[in-house]
C-alpha cells in the first residue's frame, strides 16, 4: 500500500462527501443560474439603445436621406430614418417612443427630452451637404466637380492621454470577477478544510484514521480533496461566465479570448493560494473540537488575506502602483494581486515566475508547520489547544 | 508477538507510563487492566504511533514497527467515532480500503463483517441512523475488517448490553482461535476473567501483576472459603471470623495447604451443607492485591 494510494483515498472520500452536500449542491446551481440569467439580462438592456430613430416631416432638399444616413455614417451614429405625413403624427411618434427626433424640413429639429449635439451635426451637415448638390447643379458644375466641391472634410484624431477603449474596459472587468472569485473561494474551500479537520477531531474518528496514515497525509489527503472541489467550482462557474460573455458581443472586443486568459490566470493563482491557505486552515481546525472555538480561530486567515482583496483592487484601478506591485510578490497577497495585473496588464515573465516561486517555498514551509501543529493538536481534546502547546507536543 | 518494551512517557508533570514492559501472543486474548488514568490509552496508543513514547519502543517480532507492519494492526480507540453521515457499509469498506484492501475485497469484506455482526440488513444505513450498540459493532467491523495481525481494543464492552458483551466476547474468542493476538483494555474485571487468557494489571504506568489468568490465580498462597448450611453463611469458626465482602458473601481467607476435608466435615456437624466452595482468589482480588491505591 502507498502512501500515495492512502492520501488519494482520503481525498477522494472528502470530495464525495462535500460533493454530495445538499449545501454545496444548492451553492453550485444557484451561482450557474445567476450567471445565466444575469448576463443575457445586461445584454437585453443594451439592445434597448439600439439605432437612433428620426422622423422626417416637410420639405427637404432633394438627396437629403443618403446624405444625412452618410454623415450619421462619419458620426459613428446607426441612424434609422422614417417619413411622416404631418408634423402632428411624428410629434406623436416621438410622444409614444417610436422615434427619438423629428427633423421638420430645414427649420427645426425636435427632440423628446434632451437635445443631442451629435444628432444635430449629422441631420445639418447632411441637409446642407444635400443643398449645396443641388445649388452646384443648378450652377452648371461637371459631377467631378461637384465632387470635388463637396468632398469631406476629414482628420485623424489623435489623443496625448488615451482614455480606456472597450478591451480595456472588459479586460478590468474580467480581472474583479477574477479577483472576487478567486477571494470568495480560497477563503470558502480553506474553511471547508477547516471544518473537515474539526469535524474529524470533534466526532474522534480521526484516530481510527490516525492508526492507518500518517498525518500528514491525513491533511495533504483533506486539502487535495476540497481543493479539487473548488477547482470544479471555479471551472463551473467561469466556465458559465465564459459562455455567457460569449454570447454578449460587443464590437470589436475579443471577450472569448480575454475570458479564456483570465480562466487560466484564475486555476493557476486559485491552485497556489488555496494550497497556501488551506494548510493554515487545516492546522487551525486541529485546535479546536467545537464549533464554537472554530469561529474564533477562522479570523486569523481572513484577517490576512483581507489586505490581499484590497491592494488587488488597487492594482485594479491604479496599474502601474508600487505598493500593488510590492504586494504582487508577497505570498499572502499574490494570488490575488498578481492575478489581477496579470489580467489587466502584460506583466514582465520573470515578475510571474518570482511570484510563483515565491508562494511554493512559503507553502512548502507551511506545509511543514502546519503538519507539526496538527499533529500535535489532533489528539489533544477539551478545549481549545494553544498552537504553542501544540507546536512542543509534537516533538515529544 | 507484539512487545511492549520498557515504556516511558511523561505529559508535563503527569509520569503516564514508567517502564512498562509485556508481550501479547498471537492466538491469544490479553486482558489490560488498571485503574482510570494508570496509562492502558496511552500505552496502546504507542502501538500506532499515536503517542511517541519519551524511552522504549513497541515491536512486532523483535523488529520496530513501520508504516507497512502498521497496516496489518487493528485498532479501536476508546473514545468511539464514526463519519456519521456515511453509510454504515460504505465506511467499513473505505477503512478496508485505507488499509490496503483493493476496492472488491474492501467490499466483500465490508460485507462479511456486518453479516457476521447481524447488521446485513443496516449496510445501506447512515451511522447516526445506528442504535449504540449498533454503532459500536460497526466500529468494530472498522477495526477488523482487514484481518488484521494483532487487534487493539480500547474498552471494547464499554456500553454495552449484555447480550452485546456476549456477541463482542464470541467474536473475540472466534478472532484469537484463527492466531489473532488480541489485547483489550477494561475495567469490568469480571468480564476480562471471561474472556482473556492473560492478564496485565497495571498501576501508575507501570505492570503490577502478569501473566496467564489461570496460572496466577492458582499460584496465589491464599484461598477463599465459602460455605453455606442450610441454606444461611456458616460463620461457626474455622478458627477465625469470616470476612464479609462488598457483596455480602462471608469469606474465610485460608491458605491454599488447608486440609478441604476437615474443614467438610466440621460444618456437616452443624447442619446440611447446601454449599461449598473452596476457590483461588478471581481476578477482582488479584487487581485489589496488586493496586495499591
Amino acid at each position: 500500500m502507498s502512501p500515495t494510494r492512502q492520501v488519494f483515498e482520503l481525498a477522494r472520500r472528502d470530495f464525495v462527501q462535500r460533493a454530495k452536500s445538499k449545501a454545496f449542491l444548492l451553492s453550485m446551481v444557484l451561482t450557474v443560474g445567476i450567471v445565466f440569467i444575469i448576463i443575457p439580462l445586461s445584454q437585453l438592456i443594451d439592445r434597448d439603445s439600439g439605432p437612433t430613430n428620426v422622423g422626417l416631416v416637410g420639405n427637404l432638399p432633394i438627396g437629403s436621406v443618403p446624405s444625412i444616413e452618410q454623415q450619421a455614417n462619419l458620426l459613428d451614429i446607426d441612424i434609422a430614418l422614417t417619413t411622416y405625413p404631418d408634423l402632428a403624427a411624428a410629434e406623436q411618434a416621438i410622444t409614444d417612443g417610436e422615434i427619438d427626433a423629428v427633423l421638420n424640413g430645414i427649420d427645426e429639429i425636435i427632440f423628446r427630452e434632451e437635445s443631442s449635439l451629435r444628432l444635430s451635426a449629422a441631420l445639418t451637415g447632411g441637409v446642407a451637404t444635400a443643398q449645396r448638390q443641388v445649388v452646384a447643379g443648378e450652377l452648371g458644375l461637371s459631377p467631378e466637380e461637384v465632387g470635388e466641391l463637396l468632398y469631406p472634410v476629414s482628420f485623424n484624431e489623435r489623443t496625448i492621454e488615451p482614455s480606456e477603449t472597450e478591451e480595456d474596459r472588459a479586460r478590468e472587468g474580467a480581472a474583479l470577477v477574477g479577483l472576487l472569485l478567486l477571494y470568495i473561494s480560497i477563503l470558502m474551500f480553506g474553511q471547508f478544510v477547516m471544518m473537515g479537520v474539526m469535524e474529524e477531531k470533534q466526532t474522534r474518528v480521526v484516530e481510527v484514521v490516525l492508526s492507518r496514515v500518517k498525518p500528514t497525509q491525513v491533511l495533504t489527503g483533506k486539502v487535495l480533496g476540497i481543493g479539487l472541489l473548488g477547482l470544479i467550482q471555479i471551472l463551473a462557474l467561469g466556465g458559465a461566465i465564459l459562455i455567457a460573455v460569449t454570447l454578449v458581443d460587443i464590437a470589436d472586443v475579443d471577450l472569448t479570448g480575454i475570458g479564456l486568459k483570465t480562466l487560466g490566470l484564475l486555476i493557476l493563482w486559485y491552485l497556489l493560494g488555496y494550497t497556501f491557505y488551506s494548510f493554515m486552515y487545516g492546522a487551525l481546525g486541529a485546535t479546536v473540537s467545537r464549533q464554537e472555538d472554530m469561529q474564533g480561530v477562522a479570523m486569523l486567515p481572513v484577517l490576512l488575506i483581507l489586505p490581499g482583496f484590497f491592494l488587488g483592487q488597487l492594482a485594479l484601478l491604479e496599474p502601474g502602483n508600487w505598493i500593488a506591485e510590492v504586494a504582487s510578490f508577497v505570498p499572502l497577497w499574490s494570488p490575488m494581486v498578481m492575478a489581477v495585473r496579470s489580467t489587466t496588464s502584460v506583466v514582465p515573465l520573470w515578475q510571474v515566475m518570482t511570484s510563483v516561486l515565491l508562494i511554493v517555498l512559503t507553502t512548502a514551509l507551511l506545509i511543514k508547520l502546519g503538519g507539526r501543529i496538527y499533529r500535535g493538536a489532533i489528539l489533544h481534546t477539551g478545549s481549545k489547544t494553544k498552537l504553542r502547546t501544540a507546536w512542543r507536543s509534537a516533538t515529544d | 508477538m507484539l512487545e511492549f518494551v520498557d515504556l516511558h512517557k511523561r505529559f508535563g508533570d503527569v509520569v503516564a507510563l514508567d517502564g512498562l514492559s509485556f508481550d501479547v501472543q498471537p492466538g491469544r486474548i490479553l486482558g489490560f487492566l488498571g485503574p482510570n488514568g494508570a496509562g492502558k490509552t496511552t500505552a496502546m496508543r504507542c502501538v500506532f504511533d499515536l503517542v511517541r513514547p519519551d524511552a522504549g519502543h513497541v515491536a512486532w517480532n523483535r523488529a520496530p514497527i513501520d508504516s507497512s507492519v502498521h497496516l496489518r494492526f487493528g485498532y479501536m480507540p476508546e473514545e468511539r467515532g464514526l463519519y456519521a453521515k456515511m453509510r454504515a457499509g460504505e465506511q467499513i469498506a473505505y477503512f478496508a480500503r485505507l488499509s490496503g484492501l483493493h476496492r472488491g475485497e474492501a467490499a466483500e469484506a465490508a460485507a462479511r463483517w456486518l453479516a457476521e455482526f447481524n447488521l446485513a440488513d443496516r449496510a445501506a444505513s447512515k451511522v447516526e441512523e445506528l442504535s449504540h450498540g449498533n454503532q459500536q459493532r460497526v466500529q468494530l467491523a472498522c477495526a477488523l475488517v482487514h484481518d488484521p495481525l494483532v487487534a487493539v481494543l480500547d474498552e471494547p464492552f464499554a456500553g454495552l448490553d449484555p447480550i452485546g458483551i456476549e456477541t463482542m466476547a464470541d467474536a473475540l474468542r472466534q478472532l484469537a482461535s484463527r492466531g489473532m493476538a488480541i489485547l483489550f483494555s477494561s475495567h469490568q474485571l469480571d468480564l476480562v476473567a471471561d474472556v482473556c487468557q492473560d492478564v496485565v494489571i497495571i498501576d501508575h504506568g507501570r505492570s503490577v501483576l502478569q501473566g496467564e489468568v489461570m496460572e496466577l490465580r492458582h499460584s496465589s498462597p491464599i484461598r477463599f472459603l465459602e460455605v453455606d448450611v442450610n441454606g444461611r453463611p456458616w460463620t461457626a469458626r474455622v478458627g477465625e471470623t469470616p470476612a464479609v465482602d462488598d457483596n455480602g458473601r462471608h469469606r474465610y481467607v485460608l491458605d491454599r495447604n488447608a486440609d478441604i476435608g476437615a474443614l467438610l466435615s466440621q460444618a456437616r456437624e452443624d447442619g446440611e451443607v447446601t454449599r461449598f466452595s473452596f476457590e483461588p482468589p478471581n481476578l477482582t482480588d488479584l487487581f485489589r492485591e496488586a493496586v495499591v491505591r
